[in-house]
């Protein structure tokens, strides 16, 4: 019949138009798909191979860099950065940490420990072409001691400077106001002279418009984009070498698991801060090898020992249980630091003992077996007892103030570890009658300056200097007033800690200066405000189809980011050439048969509509 | 009306006062547009004042968060409270701000240390790029789909592709977009990875390379947006199709003899895109804010990501900035799509 | 087909309920009438397969996530007296693997539907409960307190509903109670429009002039004739409300704002982020609590699409 029929027919034709705009839309996006591999798949999956020459070394990192300009960076990446395009006065061997000629090639004290001088090296160019002297040093100091706004990233190391001048272009003079045991550490990047003194404002000022960034370090900066990649070329012109990379490239991948996808593809040449999860994985995959290295963090609790500041006001609102030793010393018997090593960080993490992790040899301490605060829930439970702690009939522990002792713990909401190991803090201390409440925060910052917490998870990365980490338990670091913010860690004011730490900051000889640290980390665990539970290893993964090989920092068993120094991409050596080509072009062939099968896939799914729609028009 | 309530837009819920307010002249719809126009600057206004005192009950000391954990003295404590502008009394901050904002200047990021509005001016093309492409796609999906299940309601090809777009609007898009980088990027079993796992470009191609490039890191990230989305879009055409092919003048146009399909174009399917097209402009404004999750799990660098950075500090110039920018966007779309209602109406003659 | 704009009133409409016996007190009355709306209802929504599914499919979930403690246990929450070991594939012990604590993914995922199934719940009643109040306040007073209230209603409606709940999360401390609070006060303008242009419907009729000329105060006429005239409207909001409110707590969860010391689905999908799971091919850790939520929000959604087309047949949802 006629009259069906033509609706019928002219049915179809719109709906195949639709088909059609449809079919093409997704068509653009299959193609986008489908060619691009082919065309890519070499580059990508040779990324750090011999293609036209060019070698290429990728970086994934986490965190978005804050500002290219030395002055103002504070994250880590900036600084790494940092570490790489400018020379800073002096650095440390990768194989133990001493301290090993930068800019300055030799250093030595004044009789009365207040002047230093430094020698400054006369074979070291900015990229420019311009000579790197004494006087770009003395100003960059200068300029940090004088313009507030300059000392915003690295203003403590100068806070102590009375006067730098620079003699000669060869020779630089700090003088001091206090002896300072930390001017062979000094981690400041020395800007050029004639670059910088151009610049205005440099609260503002981030280095980032003009390309390359003026450096003398083994590498250039040449590129940056916001959260996308910065990317540095080497320095040939290096005074210790130049690097044999062609391009480093730190590129930005926020979510962790997308820059480990990426490292199995061959998109990035390495990736830090792996999980155990991730770490197993990688374990069995090819051509990737997993770098598990004793880290330079710990991993403590931190207990508030009634925050106060400087004029010895008192303020917060912590646990008042907690200011007797006993409760301390029973919270930190009741863990069990091998279940946190063997579960939370499976055996990526060593157990803690003292506060320097093992990996300083010349700073680290541990406590003798009679003093160990060992996993011994009995033991506990009868230090709890005995010190007139009882449980009730619900099995609640009660306070001297007869009400159940329920305490609460700071953590950081960005951090797996302190969620899982705040689980089973619960479970462990809800053993003892006593109650944890786990508060995860993104901003700790706040309730932990106001003093108002009762434990809180911490972690500090410890420099091959431990000045640092030891000055933010000095009473020196407590806030002023209670609207001040100090330096200080957790409050802690102990006038014995003070002592010996006052006596190190002066000390000169190494050996005497390390055994003044140790004797500090002893008589901070006996005070019992910080326990530490673990030293996380730095884990990380690289392709060793794109690096053949790659200085750790210690050279044995170290860790390669977040290196005190260049060492590691410095020494990168890209792998041979046929390596790569080989699996790159297999990989294209699989992607080009992967993309085909898409294809296919998509293209029978419109057939199937169509029949079913036709079916439906036959109703 | 309901299916609004299904999707959670107010498009549909809005249709019949801008349809009332249109009357039936140029006269009476420049009073709309007037009119229109006015509410939109107050509720740019209010979201200016919001936004400002919004931000400040985040309890928090920006200067105390920035320099924890880092070596600071009081000076230099003080010297980030005056660049920051935190050491005014909270009226002055106030007045400050309006003045600047007013002038589209919000101040300097904390931690970027730079103009809020050239950050934000940074990330602004990937995500326009994104989701505005997203959208296109996913309203044209939609329509097209919406058409043709209303067209032929109750049959079994109606039913799956309801069924089907209700499926994947329920699923979490993030969760999707995951499974996605499993399949696609990671490859999975004989599949092998053929989507970069994340970012918008690998930094190495100019000119059409580069086109191509950023297209081929695009894919996957639409696809979820498209996947989530376009269910909205099928629904609210469906639905409203249904309503006008029960009306009188499609009997009356069938009876004069009309073949079906004319029927269909030249008038159910103009009439029914009304309340559509109206929540494709609600789906333009939402674009800024909405792909927080999508930017987060494909390592996009837009503007969502941006937010998330900037909150967790706080650094409030920037998550003032943004919030802005997320309502301004929204605030702008609804008045586009309640000026051009009275003009896509064919019902009001003009 | 019934053609008057307000029609998900009829069956509550008072004088309709048919007085079968001789004596009969005005309670016992309505709950006559209350009995045969609820069996006219059913018998209509009876005729939505998808509607049914969804019911189904709800009952069961919920009858999981009630004996949960019967089926898994509370045990199954455990880091210390966890089973088995991290990351484990799916075996017979464990039919979806463990996750990095080594408890059962299984008993996590029933465990989880408690927490998921409670806030969403609580969230949508939250937000229906302020969209309720505001649209019918609004509705019945009118003037310019209508108009002010209804003005803030738009403002809240252009604000970016997700950016506004992760400020809230982030500002509060993380609990579920933030979670449900974040959620409820920023979902619920579309609730108010609609509620308030049933109630403007609803009090033009002519029997609440009849109750006002006899006297019936403001609140009595908001109480006894519009609040139980916009209920049926109310609760299809609630049941698509709650898909929603699901969907946006894993959204929560999944950025790191949520409980992290309860289990629930998208604070699974955040740890097995975390844990690396993507990466690792983790499949079995990575896609139950992915297709978990996306069948209760489906299952909600359907039952609510059922219960907006029995009150207002013209839509045709599922003609």
């Amino acid at each position: 019949m006629v009259t069906t029929a033509l609706p019928q027919s002219a049915r179809q034709r719109p709906r195949f138009r639709l088909v059609l705009a449809t079919g093409a839309a997704a068509a653009s996006l299959v193609t986008a798909g489908a060619v691009v591999p082919e065309a890519q798949a070499q580059p990508q999956a040779r990324a750090a191979a011999a293609d036209n020459g060019r070698q290429v070394l990728t970086v994934a990192v986490s965190q978005s860099i804050d500002s290219l300009s030395p002055f103002l960076a504070q994250r880590l990446v900036s600084t790494s950065i940092h570490r790489l395009a400018y020379d800073y006065l002096t650095n440390y061997d990768p194989e133990d940490g001493h301290t090993v000629p930068g800019l300055a090639t030799e250093w030595k004290p004044s009789a009365d420990k207040l002047t230093w001088t430094y020698a400054i090296r006369d074979d070291s160019k900015w990229s420019d072409g311009k000579q790197a002297t004494a006087e770009d040093a003395a100003w960059t100091f200068n300029k940090m001691m004088t313009d507030p706004n300059a000392a915003t990233a690295s203003g403590s190391f100068t806070a102590n400077f009375k006067k730098v001048t620079a003699p000669d272009p060869e020779t630089l003079v700090i003088e001091l106001k206090e002896p300072q045991a930390t001017m062979t550490a000094l981690d400041v990047p020395i800007v050029p002279k004639h670059v910088w003194e151009k610049v205005g404002d440099f609260s503002k000022f981030n280095n980032d418009k003009q390309f390359p960034i003026v450096g003398n370090g083994p590498f250039v900066v040449t590129d940056f984009k916001v959260d996308q990649y910065v990317k540095l070329a080497p320095n040939k012109a290096f005074w210790r070498g130049a690097p044999k990379f062609d391009e480093l490239v730190f590129k930005y991948y926020k979510d962790g698991d997308a820059a480990v996808a990426a490292l199995r593809k061959g998109e990035v040449s390495f990736v830090q801060g792996l999980t155990p999860a991730q770490a197993e994985a990688l374990k069995s995959a090819e051509n990737i090898k997993v770098n598990d290295a004793p880290g330079r963090r710990f991993f403590a609790l931190a207990t508030n020992p009634g925050a106060q500041s400087k004029d010895g006001k008192k303020f917060g609102n912590g646990h008042k249980a907690l200011l007797d030793p006993a409760v301390r010393k029973a919270l930190f018997h009741a863990i069990d630091r091998k279940t946190i090593v063997d579960k939370v960080f499976q055996g990526h993490a060593v157990e803690g003992e003292g506060y320097i992790p093992p990996r300083f040899e010349s700073y680290f301490w541990k406590p003798d077996a009679s003093r160990k605060i060992a996993y011994d829930p009995a033991k506990a439970a009868q230090i709890l007892g005995g010190a007139g702690y009882k449980k009730n009939g619900n099995g609640k522990r009660l306070g001297k103030d007869g009400k159940p002792l329920d305490f609460r713990i700071l953590c950081h909401a960005t951090d797996p570890n302190d969620k899982a190991i705040g689980k089973y803090l619960q479970e462990w201390w809800g053993e003892l009658g006593i109650g944890l409440k786990v508060e995860c925060l993104d901003n700790v910052s706040d309730p932990w300056l106001k003093g108002d917490y009762d434990l809180a998870f911490d972690g500090w990365s410890v420099n091959p200097d431990p000045d640092f980490v030891l000055s933010i338990h000095t009473c020196a670091a407590l806030p002023a007033t209670p609207k001040d913010t100090g330096a200080t860690d957790n409050f802690i004011c102990d006038k014995q800690f003070d002592g010996l730490y006052a006596q190190q900051a002066a000390e000169y000889d190494p050996a005497k200066r390390a055994d003044l640290v140790k004797q500090m980390q002893s008589r901070l665990y006996d005070t019992g405000y910080m326990n530490v539970l673990a030293y996380p290893n730095a884990v990380e993964a690289y392709r060793t189809d794109q690096i053949k090989s790659i200085t750790t920092m210690p050279e044995a068993a170290g860790n390669i980011y977040g290196q005190d120094g260049y060492w590691s991409w410095w020494s990168a050596e890209p792998a041979a050439a046929d390596d790569g080509s080989d699996s790159g072009s297999s990989m294209g062939v699989a992607i080009g048969a992967g993309a085909a099968v898409v294809l296919a896939a998509a293209l029978g799914l419109f057939v199937v509509m169509r029949r079913r729609s036709t079916a439906e028009d036959r109703e | 009306m309901s299916t609004t309530s299904t999707t959670g837009t107010t498009a549909v819920a809005r249709a019949p006062e801008a349809r009332a307010a249109s009357g039936g002249n140029v006269h009476a719809y420049l009073l709309h547009v007037a009119g229109r126009l006015g509410g939109a600057a107050v509720s740019l206004l209010a979201v200016l004042v919001t936004s400002f005192f919004l931000f400040r009950i985040i309890p928090g000391d920006p200067v105390k968060a920035m320099t924890h954990g880092m070596p600071t003295s009081a000076e230099q404590m003080a010297t980030l409270r005056r660049q920051f502008g935190l050491d005014k009394p909270m009226w002055q901050q106030f007045t400050d701000y309006c003045a600047n904002a007013l002038t589209g200047d919000f101040g300097m990021s904390y931690q970027f240390h730079a103009p809020v509005g050239d950050l934000i001016a940074q990330k602004v093309p990937a995500t326009l790029l994104l989701t505005g492409v997203a959208v296109v796609i996913y309203s044209a999906i939609g329509l097209w789909l919406g058409t043709r299940s209303a067209w032929r309601h109750g049959s079994l090809g109606d039913r799956l592709n309801t069924g089907m777009a209700l499926t994947l609007w329920s699923v979490p898009g993030f969760w999707l977009g995951l499974l996605l980088i499993i399949t696609f990027s990671v490859g999975f079993g004989p599949l092998p990875g053929m989507f970069p796992t994340g970012g918008m470009e690998s930094g190495n191609e100019t000119g059409f390379a580069y086109v191509i490039d950023v297209a081929h890191h695009m894919v996957l990230p639409v696809l979820t947006l498209v996947a989530v989305g376009y269910a909205q879009t099928l629904l609210v055409m469906r639905s409203s199709l249904l309503d006008e092919m029960g009306s009188d003048y499609l009997t009356t146009a069938r009876a004069k003899g009309l073949r079906d399909d004319v029927v269909r174009r030249r008038h159910a399917v103009p009439n029914a895109l009304l309340p559509t097209v109206t929540m494709v402009f609600i789906n333009l404004g939402h674009v800024a804010a909405g792909s927080i999750l999508v930017e987060t799990v494909f390592s996009w660098p837009g503007l969502g990501g941006l937010f998330y950075q900037a909150l967790s500090v706080p650094d409030l110039p920037l998550v003032q900035g943004l919030f802005v920018v997320f309502a301004g966007a929204m605030i702008v779309m609804n008045l586009l799509a309640d000026l051009l209602y009275p003009l896509l109406d064919p019902r009001v003659g003009r | 087909m019934t053609t008057t704009p307000t029609p998900p009133t009829k069956q509550v409409t008072p004088g309709t309920g048919p007085a079968t016996g001789p004596v009969r007190t005005a309670r016992s009355l309505a709950w006559e009438r209350r009995r045969h709306s609820m069996a006219r209802f059913w018998s209509s929504y009876r005729t939505h397969r998808a509607g049914l599914f969804g019911l189904a499919a709800l009952a069961l979930i919920a009858l999981t996530a009630l004996t949960a403690p019967l089926l898994v246990g509370s045990d199954v929450q455990s880091v210390t007296a966890a089973p088995g070991t991290a990351m484990e594939k799916p075996s017979g012990e464990f039919p979806l693997g463990t996750d990095q604590f080594g408890r059962s993914l299984l008993g996590l995922l029933v465990w989880g539907a408690r927490i998921s199934l409670t806030v969403g719940l609580l969230a949508a009643a939250l937000s229906v409960a302020i969209g309720t109040l505001v649209g019918i306040i609004a509705g019945h007073y009118g003037g310019w307190f209508s108009t002010v209230l209804m003005r803030i209603t738009d403002w809240f409606l252009v604000m970016p509903t997700l950016v506004l709940a992760i400020v809230l999360a982030t500002v509060m401390s993380r609990n579920i109670w933030t979670v449900v609070i974040a959620i409820g006060v920023t979902s619920w303008p579309t609730t108010a429009r609609l509620v308030r242009a049933q109630t403007i419907a609803v009090e033009s009729r002519p029997y609440i002039e009849r109750a006002k000329a006899l006297g019936g105060g403001h609140t009595h006429i908001m109480n006894r004739h519009v609040l139980p005239n916009v209920m049926p409207l109310v609760l299809a909001q609630t049941t698509l409300g709650i898909s929603s409110a699901i969907l946006t707590e894993a959204t929560l969860a999944f950025l790191g704002l949520g409980d992290p010391t309860v289990v629930s689905w998208g604070g699974m999908l955040q740890d097995a982020r975390e844990a690396g799971a993507v990466s690792s091919g983790h499949w079995s850790y990575l896609a139950p609590p992915g297709i978990a939520i996306a069948l209760v929000a489906l299952a909600f959604t359907l039952c609510g699409r059922a219960i907006e087309s029995v009150l207002n047949p013209k839509l045709g949802v599922a003609r």
